[in-house]
C-alpha cells in the first residue's frame, strides 16, 4: 500500500508538471497566434481550459496527498498524540465521503450522461464526457491517499508559497 | 431561516472547526444542504458539474501563470535588488530602513502576487540588518508582515482575479488598476507609524547616495520592475487581456531567472512547476466548491434573504457598511482569503450593491478588509512566517502590531466611504464606467 501510493505520487507529480507545462505552450502559443499571425487559434483557447480542469481537480488529489488544502488547524494545534491521531482519522474519513459521493458517484454518473447524448466540446471536437474523467479519477485517487493515511498516519502538511 | 440553511451554515462550521479541509466542507455543507430541495443522485451530479464548470474558464488561467511567474521571480534573486533599489531611494531619510522595508516588500509582493513570500524573502534579508542598526527585532518583524499584504492590492493579484470571478465579472483590468491607490495608501500609512516610532527610539539615517550608486541600484532593479510595467502595460494598453499578460509574465520570468539573473537552475524547473500546480490545484477546488454553493445559495434564494435582514437592520447605509465590515475583519481572522473572499463575496455583495456600492469598490475594500485579517493570529499566514523568520513569538508581535493595525482600518475606512479611491484611476484609464 505504502509502495503503491508513493508510486502514484511521483507520476502524478510528474504528470502535473508537464500538464502545466503544456498548459504555458499552448497559451503562448495562443498569443503568439493572435500577435503574428493576426488569428487566434480557436483550439488553443479550449485546450487551455480543458487543461485547467485536469490541473486543477487531479492537482486537488496531489495537494491531498501533500496536505496542502487549507484549513483551519487552531483546534487540531492543541490535540496531542491519539487524540490527534483520532481526529486526522476522522477527517480522512470525511474526505473520503466527499470523494465517494460527490466525485466518484456524482462525477462518474455526470461523465456517463455526457458519454450517452455523445456532446461534443465546441472547437476540438472531443468528447466531453473525457473532460470530466478527471472528476471521478481524481476522487479514486483520493480515497487511496486517504486509505494510507488512515493506516500508515498523516504526513506533515505542506506549506506551499500560497499567494497570499 | 430555512432548514437548508441552518443545514449548510452548522455542517460547515462543524468541519471548519475539525480542520477538514475548507474546500471539501464547502462541498459537503452544499450537498448536505441541497438534500432538502434536489435528491440525492441529481443533487450529487449537479456538485460535480457545478464544480468542474467552475474552473473551466479562461480567465482563471492567470492564476496558475501569475502562481507560476510569482515563484520563478521569488526564486530568481529580485529580493535584495529590489532592497538595494529602495534604499539608495528613501534609505537617507529618518527611520529610513524602515521605510526600505516597507517599500521592498510592497514591490516584491507585487511581483511575486504573495505576501507570504514577501515576507519571507524580504524579512529575510531586512531584519537582521535592520536589528543590526539598531532596530528593535519586534518592531521590524511587525512593518514586514504588515506591509506584505500591500502586494495583494497592487497588481498583477490573483485574490483580485478570484473576485472578478466571484462577483460575476467584474474586469480584471479594471480591479488591478483600482487596486493601486489603496495599497500605496496602505503603504503611506505604514510609513507614518514608522516615522513616529523611528523619531521617538531615534533610529539612525542611512547615507545619502551619489549619483552613481543611484544609477547603478537603480539599472540592477530594472529588469524585476519592468515585469510590472509589462504586466499592466499591456492590460491597461489594451495590447493583451490578463491571461495573456500572465502567460508574457512567465516567459518573461523564465528569461530573468533563469537566463539573465541565471538564481534559477534548469533542472529546479520541474520542481517548480509542480509546485505551481500544488497551490493552483488548492485555489481551483476551493473555487470548485465555492462555484457549487453560491449556485446553491441562488437556487434557495438566500442572498436575498440575507441581504433583506440586514438591510432591515438600520436604514443608515453608513452602519451597514460598517457592519459588513466589522463581519469581514472577524472572518479575516480566523479564516484565509481566498475562501473568505468565495464564501462572502455572493453573500455580501448584493446588500453592497443595494446600498449604491460598485462591485468593483465592493472588491477592493473587501480584499483591502482582509489583508488585516492575514496578519492577526490565530490564522494568519504572514504573521506565522515573519514570526518564524524574525525568530520571535506572535505574542510579541501584537504590541508593535496594534499602530499598524490601527493604521490600516483608517485606511479601510476611507477606501469604504470614499468610493473615489478606488474608481478613480480604472475610470481615468477609461477601463471602467460606474
Amino acid at each position: 500500500m505504502k509502495q503503491l501510493t508513493a508510486t502514484i505520487e511521483k507520476i502524478l507529480g510528474a504528470f502535473l508538471g508537464l500538464l502545466m507545462a503544456i498548459m504555458v505552450l499552448d497559451v503562448t502559443w495562443q498569443v503568439a497566434t493572435r500577435f503574428v499571425l493576426q488569428e487566434p487559434s480557436s483550439y488553443t483557447e479550449e485546450l487551455a481550459r480543458f487543461l485547467l480542469v485536469w490541473i486543477g481537480l487531479l492537482g486537488a488529489a496531489y495537494a491531498y496527498r501533500k496536505k496542502a488544502h487549507l484549513g483551519l488547524d487552531i483546534l487540531s494545534q492543541q490535540l496531542e498524540g491519539k487524540a490527534k491521531r483520532k481526529l486526522d482519522i476522522f477527517i480522512s474519513l470525511v474526505c473520503t465521503l466527499f470523494a465517494c459521493v460527490i466525485m466518484i458517484y456524482g462525477g462518474a454518473k455526470l461523465m456517463l450522461l455526457t458519454l450517452d447524448l455523445e456532446q461534443m466540446s465546441a472547437a476540438l471536437q472531443v468528447k466531453v464526457g473525457y473532460l470530466y474523467s478527471v472528476i471521478p479519477l481524481s476522487g479514486v485517487l483520493i480515497v487511496l491517499f486517504s486509505v494510507d493515511r488512515i493506516l500508515y498516519g498523516d504526513p506533515e502538511p505542506d506549506h506551499v508559497e500560497f499567494y497570499e | 431561516m430555512d432548514w437548508s440553511v441552518i443545514v449548510l451554515l452548522v455542517t460547515f462550521v462543524v468541519l471548519l472547526v475539525l480542520n477538514v479541509p475548507i474546500s471539501i466542507g464547502i462541498g459537503i455543507a452544499t450537498f448536505a444542504a441541497m438534500l432538502f430541495t434536489i435528491d440525492f443522485g441529481p443533487a450529487a451530479v449537479t456538485v460535480a458539474q457545478r464544480m468542474a464548470g467552475g474552473i473551466n474558464s479562461f480567465a482563471l488561467l492567470a492564476i496558475p501563470f501569475f502562481v507560476l511567474s510569482g515563484l520563478l521571480m521569488g526564486r530568481g534573486g529580485i529580493a535584495h535588488r529590489l532592497i538595494e533599489f529602495a534604499k539608495v531611494l528613501i534609505g537617507m531619510l529618518p527611520g529610513g530602513l524602515a521605510f526600505v522595508n516597507i517599500i521592498s516588500c510592497t514591490l516584491f509582493g507585487a511581483i511575486s502576487g504573495s505576501a507570504v513570500a514577501a515576507t519571507s524573502a524580504i524579512g529575510g534579508f531586512m531584519i537582521p540588518t535592520m536589528e543590526k542598526e539598531g532596530y528593535d527585532k519586534n518592531f521590524t518583524a511587525a512593518v514586514t508582515v504588515a506591509s506584505s499584504t500591500t502586494g495583494l492590492l497592487i497588481p498583477p493579484s490573483n485574490i483580485l482575479i478570484v473576485y472578478s470571478l466571484a462577483s460575476g465579472g467584474v474586469s480584471i483590468a479594471a480591479l488591478f488598476i483600482a487596486g493601486y491607490l489603496p495599497g500605496i495608501l496602505v503603504a503611506l500609512s505604514l510609513m507614518a507609524v514608522c516615522a513616529v516610532y523611528a523619531k521617538k527610539h531615534g533610529y539612525p539615517v542611512g547615507k545619502v547616495p551619489t549619483a552613481k550608486e543611484l544609477a547603478k541600484k537603480s539599472l540592477d532593479a530594472i529588469p524585476s520592475l519592468f515585469l510590472i510595467v509589462l504586466v499592466i502595460g499591456g492590460i491597461v494598453g489594451g495590447f493583451f487581456t490578463a491571461t495573456e499578460a500572465s502567460v508574457i509574465a512567465v516567459l518573461y520570468s523564465l528569461l530573468l531567472s533563469v537566463f539573465v539573473y541565471k538564481e534559477v537552475k534548469l533542472p529546479e524547473l520541474p520542481e517548480i512547476f509542480v509546485k505551481a500546480v500544488e497551490t493552483t490545484a488548492i485555489v481551483m477546488l476551493l473555487i470548485a466548491t465555492s462555484t457549487a454553493m453560491s449556485w446553491m445559495l441562488s437556487y434557495e434564494n438566500i442572498p436575498q434573504n440575507i441581504s433583506a435582514t440586514l438591510m432591515g437592520l438600520s436604514d443608515n447605509p453608513f452602519i451597514i457598511l460598517l457592519t459588513i465590515n466589522l463581519v469581514l475583519l472577524l472572518v479575516g481572522i480566523f479564516m484565509d482569503m481566498t475562501p473568505a473572499v468565495l464564501i462572502f463575496t455572493p453573500i455580501f455583495l448584493p446588500v453592497a450593491m443595494e446600498l449604491g456600492m460598485s462591485p468593483l469598490h465592493f472588491g477592493i475594500m473587501m480584499v483591502l478588509n482582509l489583508c488585516i485579517g492575514l496578519c492577526t493570529p490565530p490564522v494568519g499566514a504572514v504573521l506565522f512566517v515573519g514570526c518564524g523568520i524574525a525568530k520571535t513569538s506572535i505574542a510579541k508581535l501584537i504590541k508593535p502590531l496594534m499602530p499598524m493595525y490601527a493604521a490600516m482600518v483608517v485606511v479601510l475606512m476611507l477606501v469604504a466611504y470614499v468610493p473615489a479611491i478606488s474608481e478613480f484611476l480604472p475610470t481615468f484609464f477609461g477601463l471602467y464606467e460606474k
